[in-house]
């Protein structure tokens, strides 16, 4: 098992994936960042609050990490070297296992990147605004820590649903449409809490933001059992389909 | 109990939706030989191959590598190396890493890996992305994949499709060369000449069938005899063979074609005094038993 979850890393770090995935996570924050602490007051900007939502952008890794996964699992698919795969490992339970242990791992790795790079550029930004720093405060280490947990948790997440619907372009349409119009409508009914991109988010939140988020708690336990649920399913359509 | 053979299909049969693919398909394969497996395309030649590897379940019957189940093989990788179609690479992985991959996931030391790429003569490109490859390469780099784990045993799925002559030349040699060693080769293929060099038996399928399992050299000799004849006096000769016992049928303008060697087609034509037009040896006569044994109709 561990021998494929190696393996599993390996794929990830020996094509331009992580690369490509790490530069749209700067790209974001740089735009975000720099847009923020060049609008907003120099009042606004040294509240501690406010720093939080700064680098809170870094956040953005999980969606990211969401793609790794979903590339990890559906892309092999897409590329046809899910055959080297299932020849070199025949019980197809454990690959999907080992993608997912290995998209988390990758996951909080993007996210722990995203998170630093965040703090970092803020702080450069807003030091260069004068404004005194609180970026160590209780809300912005929440906010990072619960980052990293995200975007290890989405990694995974991404892997069973990709190895559930095994198409990587359809799997990634799907998940942003579900994440930008499909969560927004369940907001009409009042039950987007319990949606797998609000639970993510209330992990990263902590329970500090809006009022139609879970606690960090209930959210972690929520996002769990969606990974658990995608988890089987996936492996289930994975073990159970040919692969032609 | 005698030893199972390496490769061993029984009764398999494999629907996708309402089409047979594989239709109730029983064959094996021997030992230390290069076995060609032969159909036209669409025969089930691919399905059979991947429900052998584990890749397709079988709707009913079984394929067992060794006397196991792909899926059951403890070390699938030093049991049979699989050379499936050329193109299931990462474009941006470069050929090392991807069998550095499978290395490290069938727990190979990476020094196999430099051994395997050496072996099928991709060193130099190794570092490269396999995008930038060519078809002969990537092909190699399959071979290259399958020998990792040491395998006495070789699985390849039309392995000569769309390489130039100069790589089904070196496929060719190689297989050769693992054979003689005592390596044992199952390799699919539609066309009959790829594999009649190399091939010590043939498997032959249609519609997912077994048409015919038997020897080359057996294959060869249904073929062997068949001359074409032209003459003025055409039904005569006829006659003339038929007497001799010669099987003989028109075939069209002043033709016959005649169940006998060229040689003897002359001999009985000249002890009759009958002139002839054109005498010759029938061309490219085991495609085209072959395309008999493939396009006639599953009773």
């Amino acid at each position: 098992m561990i021998r494929l979850v190696g393996a599993e890393l390996l794929k990830l770090v020996t094509t331009r994936l992580l690369l490509w995935l790490g530069l749209l996570i700067v790209a974001l924050e740089v735009l975000v960042i720099s847009l923020h602490v060049s609008q907003d007051s120099l009042a606004s900007l040294a509240e501690a609050r406010n720093q939080r939502d700064t680098v809170s952008i870094a956040a953005v890794s999980a969606l990211i990490s969401l793609i790794l996964g979903i590339v990890s699992s559906a892309g092999e698919y897409a590329h046809g070297t899910i055959s080297h795969t299932f020849l070199v490992s025949p019980v197809r339970e454990r690959v999907v296992a080992a993608k997912l242990v290995a998209a988390g791992l990758a996951g909080a790795a993007l996210g722990f990147f995203s998170a630093a790079f965040a703090w970092a550029f803020a702080a450069l930004l807003l030091s260069a605004r004068s404004v005194t720093l609180h970026l160590g405060s209780a809300g912005v280490v929440r906010v990072l820590l619960g980052t990293v947990a995200a975007a290890a948790i989405t990694g995974a997440l991404g892997v069973g649903f990709g190895a559930l619907v095994r198409r990587q372009t359809a799997a990634v349409v799907v998940a942003l449409v579900w994440l930008l119009v499909g969560e927004p409508l369940l907001s009409i009914a009042g039950i987007e809490g319990f949606a797998p991109g609000h639970a993510v988010a209330s992990v990263v939140e902590a329970g500090e933001q809006g009022s139609n988020l879970l606690g960090f708690w209930e959210g972690l336990a929520v996002v769990c059992g969606y990974v658990a649920a995608f988890g089987a399913v996936g492996t289930l359509a994975v073990t159970r389909s040919d692969v032609s | 109990m005698a030893e199972a053979p390496p490769v061993d299909v029984r009764g398999l049969t494999k629907h996708f939706g309402s089409t047979v693919a594989v239709d109730d398909l029983t064959f094996s394969i021997r030992r230390g030989r290069i076995t060609g497996f032969l159909g036209p395309n669409g025969a089930g030649k691919s399905t059979t191959l991947r429900a052998l590897l584990g890749l397709v379940r079988p709707s009913s019957g079984d394929a067992r590598v060794e006397g196991s189940p792909y899926s059951e093989l403890g070390n699938p990788l030093g049991t049979v190396g699989a050379v499936l179609e050329a193109h299931s690479f990462h474009p941006g992985r470069s050929g090392r890493n991807h069998l550095r991959v499978l290395a490290t996931a069938a727990g190979l030391p990476v020094a196999r890996v430099d051994e395997v790429l050496s072996e099928v003569e991709l060193t130099r490109a190794a570092r490269r992305r396999t995008g930038t490859y060519s078809l002969g390469m990537r092909q190699r780099l399959s071979v290259a994949g399958a020998l990792l784990g040491r395998p006495g045993l070789l699985v390849l799925d039309e392995p000569a499709n769309g390489l130039d002559p100069e790589g089904i030349r070196w496929l060719r040699d190689f297989l050769r060369s693992f054979a003689a060693a005592g390596g044992t080769v199952l390799v699919s293929s539609h066309v009959l000449p790829e594999v009649a060099q190399i091939a010590d038996e043939v498997v032959i399928i249609h519609r997912g069938r077994l048409v015919a399992q038997e020897p080359l050299a057996v294959l060869t000799a249904r073929s062997a005899g068949s001359t074409v004849v032209r003459s003025p006096e055409a039904e005569r000769l006829r006659e003339r063979l038929t007497g001799e016992g010669i099987e003989a049928a028109p075939a069209g303008d002043g033709e016959l074609r005649a169940a006998a060697p060229p040689e003897r087609v002359g001999e009985v034509a000249a002890a009759a005094g009958i002139v002839l037009h054109e005498l010759r040896a029938e061309g490219a006569s085991l495609e085209e038993v072959f395309l008999e044994l493939t396009t006639e109709e599953p009773a």
